[in-house]
C-alpha cells in the first residue's frame, strides 16, 4: 500500500479517500453522515463488498437504512463478498491513475480468480437452476409470453460460482479476467433469452425448448428406448406440467408409455 | 443397466376401486409435512364426475425399472436403489433445474418452493401412508411382477399385451 502512496489515517478530517464496509443502518448512519461532511478533499467514497453496495443479505433488515448511496454519493463500488485484498486495491490504483514501476506484479490477480459472471446464451438451457441456488438472488428469471429470460445482476453478485457448479448444461462461467468494480451501479448484466414451447394441448406457452431438448438428449444418452416409447415420449415433452397432471387423458397417456417400459424391462 | 427384481415391492393403484375421498393426499402431506396441505402431497388424485368410463385416476411414481427422471438428473439427487428399487431424491444435492420434473411423462416429481428443491414419492421407507389411509382398497403395494401385469391389462389394452 505504501508503494502505491496510500496510507491508512485514524480519522476522517485527514482522509481523502472513505472507504465504506457494510449497510448503514439506524445507528450507523448518523456517523456515516458526520465523517462525510469532514472529510478532507477531495472526498472520494468507495463502498467496499456487497453489503456497501447493495445491502446483500441484510436487504429488508428492520434496522437497515439502506445501501450507502442511499445516504451519501459514492464514487467506486467494489464489489465481492468480501471483495480480495487484491481487488480493493486494483479499484483504487485504477481509479485513481496510482502508477508505480511493476505495479503489475504487486497487485497480480491470482489464478482461479473469480469475476463477473457470463451466460452463454447459445449453451443456456433456461431451467433456472442457478436461480434457485444462488444465494445472493443476483439471478432473476423473467417470463414473458414467447420467451424466458435469465438475468445475472453483476450489482448483487457475491463471485460464490455456484451458479457455475450447478448448470446442467455448463453454460455459466465466473471469468477471471474481469474487474469486480465500477463507477455507476448500473445495471450492469448477462443475459440469455429463450423460446417458450406452446402445450400441445392447452395451448399456452411452458418452458423454454432449450430445456425440453435437453431432457430428451440427456435420455437418448442414458437409456435405450424403442422407436414407438421414445416417440410417445417426444410427444409428452409437448404437454406442458399443468396438462399432464390434470388431465386423466393425459395421465392415461402417459401411464401406458411407463407401463410399456416397465414390460420391456422386466422382459 | 436394466434394473430387474420382480419380488421389489411397487404401489399400485386401481381406478375402478377409487372412490375419490383423497385421504391418500392428506395422509402423504401429513407425513412428509406435518400439515394438511394437499399441494405438497406426492401422490394426486384426479376425478371427473361427468365422465361415463374413466372417473378417477391418480399420478402417482410408478418406480420405474429404468427411470427417465434419474436419467436426465445432472446433480445425481434421483437415485434408484439397488436393494428396495426405489426412486428417491436426494434433496441435499438436488440443484432445482427441474428437469427431472420436465423428463417425467406423468410429471411426478414436483418444485418444492419453500424448500426450492424437487421432491417426489419415496416409498415413506417401506411402508407407504396412501395406502395405510386408502378406505377402498384402491392402492395397494404388490410385487413388482403382479404390478407390470397389472399396469399391462388396464393401460397398454388386451391387444398390446398378448
Amino acid at each position: 500500500m505504501a508503494e502505491l502512496g496510500v496510507e491508512i489515517v485514524g480519522t476522517p478530517e485527514e482522509a481523502n479517500v472513505l472507504l465504506v464496509t457494510g449497510g448503514a443502518n439506524l445507528k450507523s448512519r448518523r456517523e456515516l453522515e458526520r465523517a462525510y461532511a469532514v472529510i478532507a478533499e477531495p472526498g472520494i467514497v468507495v463502498a467496499v463488498g456487497s453489503c456497501a453496495a447493495t445491502m446483500g443479505i441484510f436487504k429488508g433488515g428492520y434496522a437497515m437504512t439502506g445501501p450507502i448511496d442511499a445516504i451519501i454519493p459514492v464514487d467506486l463500488y467494489v464489489m465481492g463478498c468480501p471483495p480480495r485484498p487484491q481487488v480493493i486495491m486494483n479499484a483504487l490504483a485504477d481509479t485513481l491513475h496510482l502508477t508505480v514501476e511493476g505495479i503489475e506484479t504487486l497487485l497480480h490477480t491470482p489464478q482461479g480468480f473469480r469475476g463477473d459472471p457470463h451466460v452463454d446464451q447459445g449453451k443456456c438451457i433456461g431451467c433456472g437452476a442457478c436461480a434457485n441456488v444462488c444465494p445472493a438472488a443476483a439471478i432473476e428469471i423473467v417470463e414473458s409470453e414467447a420467451t424466458r429470460l435469465v438475468r445475472f445482476m453483476r450489482k448483487d453478485c457475491i463471485f460464490c460460482a455456484t451458479c457455475q457448479d450447478v448448470c446442467p448444461s455448463k453454460a455459466v462461467e465466473l471469468h477471471s479476467g474481469d474487474k469486480p468494480w465500477f463507477r455507476r451501479k448500473d445495471a450492469s448484466t448477462s443475459e440469455a433469452r429463450l423460446e417458450r414451447r406452446t402445450c400441445v394441448a392447452c395451448g399456452t406457452p411452458f418452458l423454454p425448448d432449450a430445456q425440453l431438448n435437453w431432457a430428451m438428449s440427456r435420455v437418448d444418452e442414458k437409456l435405450e428406448l424403442g422407436a414407438g416409447d421414445r416417440g410417445k415420449l417426444q410427444r409428452s415433452l409437448n404437454i406442458c406440467m399443468k396438462c399432464r397432471r390434470n388431465s386423466i387423458s393425459e395421465v392415461r397417456e402417459a401411464k401406458s408409455i411407463l407401463a410399456s417400459l416397465a414390460r420391456k424391462a422386466s422382459g | 443397466m436394466v434394473w430387474n427384481q420382480p419380488d421389489a415391492k411397487v404401489i399400485v393403484y386401481d381406478p375402478q376401486l377409487c372412490t375419490g375421498c383423497r385421504y391418500c393426499e392428506v395422509a402423504c402431506a401429513v407425513w412428509h409435512c406435518g400439515r394438511i396441505d394437499v399441494n405438497k402431497s406426492r401422490i394426486r388424485i384426479l376425478f371427473d364426475e361427468k365422465s361415463a368410463t374413466e372417473r378417477y385416476s391418480a399420478v402417482n411414481c410408478q418406480h420405474c425399472d429404468d427411470p427417465i427422471c434419474c436419467a436426465v438428473c445432472p446433480s445425481e439427487a434421483l437415485q434408484k436403489d439397488e436393494r428396495t428399487g426405489w426412486v428417491t431424491s436426494n434433496s441435499s444435492k438436488c440443484v432445482g433445474c427441474e428437469m427431472c420434473i420436465v423428463a417425467c411423462p406423468l410429471a411426478v416429481p414436483f418444485f418444492d418452493a419453500e424448500l426450492k428443491v424437487a421432491v417426489k414419492c419415496d416409498f415413506c421407507d417401506g411402508a407407504p401412508e396412501c395406502v395405510k389411509h386408502c378406505s377402498s382398497g384402491a392402492l395397494r403395494v404388490c410385487a413388482r411382477e403382479e404390478a407390470v401385469r397389472f399396469n399391462e391389462r388396464l393401460f397398454l389394452g388386451a391387444k398390446e399385451a398378448q
